[in-house]
Order: structure tokens, then sequence, then C-alpha cells
């Protein structure tokens, strides 16, 4: 089980600053900073820069997504922002808009 | 799916800063400062904190709290715990072993010999 999850239900405004991984089924607005993985699930909204580790993205994000690890958007993902990771993959249903930067 | 449940949780080293709202349950075992206001049930769990106006259905707190509640169901202060805040509820029950200062609001039953006749509205300083 997750260290931390924005259920279903659930809105966050403000910023959310974890040392461990972060799921997020439920809306979030403003910063999330994680030192583990973030995991945006089908249906979690996200309108906040995301800087962590690895990111999964299977819901919406509006911001910019920095990971020191990889960046994957799912089927289903809809991201509006730019994207800084090492490797990314962007799945066949994801749908992007912004730049990628991989840092090389 | 963990995260299939109307349930968030706000993990150990998860810091908080800012409102929190929603319909389901609320667990913290970080730290939470802003105002909560769930449909659900807030627990503190221990090591636990809020800097928090609470309003939520059943609160339990074993954690700490600083600020107020309101609760449509029923609070509880266990052991451990270490709240600061007014507490209004249906009812409040404050166990030993926790530290608490504020004021409540609850309905209680008066024993007999204290002239009381089953529930009734009370304060407690």
């Amino acid at each position: 089980m997750a260290s931390t999850v924005i259920g279903a239900g659930i809105t966050i405004e403000g910023e959310v600053t974890s040392d461990e991984d972060v799921v997020v089924s439920g809306t979030l607005r403003g910063k999330l900073v994680a030192k583990d993985s973030v995991t945006v699930e089908h249906g979690g909204v996200v309108e906040a820069d995301i800087n962590a580790g690895p990111v999964a993205v299977a819901g919406s994000v509006t911001g910019n997504i920095s990971s020191n690890d990889r960046v994957d958007l799912q089927n289903g993902a809809k991201v509006v922002g730019n994207v800084k990771a090492t490797r990314i993959t962007i799945a066949d249903g994801a749908q992007f808009k912004g730049n990628v930067d991989m840092d090389v | 799916m963990a995260s299939g449940a109307r349930e968030a949780v706000i993990g150990r080293t998860t810091r908080v800063r800012g409102r929190v709202t929603g319909d389901g349950d609320l667990l913290i075992e970080g730290n939470v400062e802003g105002d909560i206001t769930v449909r659900g049930d807030l627990t503190i769990a221990e090591g636990g904190r809020a800097t928090s106006t609470v309003e939520a259905g059943a609160v339990t707190l074993r954690g700490e709290l600083d600020g107020d509640v309101t609760a449509s169901g029923v609070v509880r202060i266990e052991a451990g715990a270490r709240v600061r805040g007014d507490m209004q509820a249906q009812s409040v029950s404050l166990e030993e072993g926790a530290e608490f200062v504020g004021r409540l609001d609850a309905a209680f039953e008066l024993p007999p010999e204290l002239g009381g006749a089953g529930e009734t509205r009370g304060r407690r300083r």
C-alpha cells in the first residue's frame, strides 16, 4: 500500500511534500514534491507542478513534471505541461501537449 | 487496489500545507497544516499531526491536533493524543492518558446524583 493516497473523493489545495510514494486518485491543486514515485491514477486530477522520482500518469496532469528517474504517460493520460526526465514513455492513447527535456 | 477506496492517507513522511476537502475518509499519519473538511471520518494516527480547523464525520485522535473540531459523529480523544481546541460533536470521549485543552460541546448524560434526567446538552470547560 502506498504511503500517501489522495483518494477519489478528496481534494487537496496546497502543497504536498513526501519522502515516500504518493498516489493521486482524487484532485490535487498546488504543488507536489515526492522523493519516491508519484502515480496519478485514472480519474486523478493534478493541477500542479510535480517534482518526484518515477512518475506514472494515467489521469490528468496540468503542470510541469520533473523526475530524476522516468516518466510514463500511460493510455488515458492527459498531460499539459513540460516533462523533464531521463527516460520518458508516451503510450498509445495518451494525450500530451508540452515540451520534453531528456537532459542529454 | 489500495487506492480504489474513497479514502485518503497522508503518510508518515508526507506534509500537506493547504486545504483538504472531500467526501471520503482521511487518515493522517504525517503532517497537515490547513483546514480539513471531509464528509467521512478523520483519524489522526499516533505520530500524526494536524494544525487545522476540522469538519468531519467521526473523529478519532491518537496524535496531535491544534484546532477546533466540528463533527457530525463522535469524537474520540484516545490515549497519547495531544489536542488543543474546541470540540463540537454528538459525543466526545476522552481516554485516560490523553492531553486535552479546550471546550467540549456535546450531549452527555449526567449521573442521577447531579440531577440529570437523561440526556442534556452541556458545556464543560
